[in-house]
């Protein structure tokens, strides 16, 4: 009767055994601590002011992007001195100052 | 209604200056009021007598339409011909970027007077062709400088 008992007691602590040794093998493993994830941050709202409502930020690529307005801007610019080249031609025709040089900022 | 200089009554005598000056209605434009939308029906043309006018059109510039400044006229000078010239829409839009003032000529009441007085009619034509032909000008310049510049572009 105690062999008998002993056997059972043994037999339990060695299926608890086993069951924990189970439990251990199949448990998914614990996810490695993720590193810190960079999320692709939406530019910040830059701060409004009265001719610029957006700054000049560098790309990835390392182009940077001219606001809107700044890029008008330069296009206004570009065109009144283009017309005052024009009108110089008109002026004087020749061909000189039908090529002539500005200091718009798309040409140089 | 003062006379001032107005390059559309240019070699008119100053009887008739007044009269057509008379003839139009003084048009008071806050800064960025607009004169006249692209596309619209062209009834009147406008003399300014203070002020300024933007001429823009349309252009898409990242997604985003923008008007793009094509000429400025200022105090003296005409804009809104296409209310004289057939088909009469107009084909910038007119802008005052400062407070200004216009003159604004009706059509019907320029026509019945130049009818009635040939000679100045003549003559305002004139003024108007040379303004019409002042931009003409203007733009071909322009237009060849830059085509000079896409060839000097392509060739390097």
């Amino acid at each position: 009767m105690e062999m008998l008992l002993m056997g059972i007691c043994f037999s339990v602590f060695a299926m608890g055994i086993a069951a924990a040794a189970f439990g251990a093998a199949v448990r998914p493993k614990e996810a490695p601590k993720a590193a810190p994830e960079v999320k692709a941050q939406p530019a910040i709202a830059p701060e409004e002011r009265f001719f610029v409502s957006e700054v000049t930020v560098p790309t990835p690529t390392g182009r940077v992007t001219v606001p809107v307005e700044a890029l008008m801007a330069q296009l206004e610019r570009h065109v009144r001195l283009e017309q005052a080249a024009a009108a110089s031609f008109l002026a004087e025709p020749t061909s000189a100052l039908l090529h002539s040089k500005t200091a718009s900022p798309f040409l140089n | 209604m003062s006379k001032g200089h107005f390059d559309l009554l240019d070699g008119i005598g100053a009887e008739d200056a007044e009269r057509i000056l008379a003839l139009g209605s003084r048009v008071a434009l806050s800064s960025g009021e607009e004169l006249f939308p692209l596309g619209a029906d062209a009834d009147c043309l406008f003399l300014i007598s203070h002020g300024q006018i933007s001429l823009t059109l349309p252009m898409k510039v990242r997604d985003q339409e923008t008007d793009v400044l094509v000429e400025e006229r200022t105090a003296g000078q005409t804009v809104g011909w296409s209310g004289l010239i057939p088909p009469h829409r107009f084909t910038l839009r007119a802008t005052a970027p400062v407070e200004t003032e216009v003159v604004a000529l009706s059509r019907e009441s320029l026509e019945k007077y130049f009818a009635a007085h040939p000679e100045a009619g003549y003559k305002i034509s004139l003024n108007l062709a040379a303004v019409i032909g002042q931009r003409l000008q203007l733009f071909q310049a322009m237009w060849l400088r830059e085509v000079a510049r896409m060839m000097e572009h392509r060739a390097a």
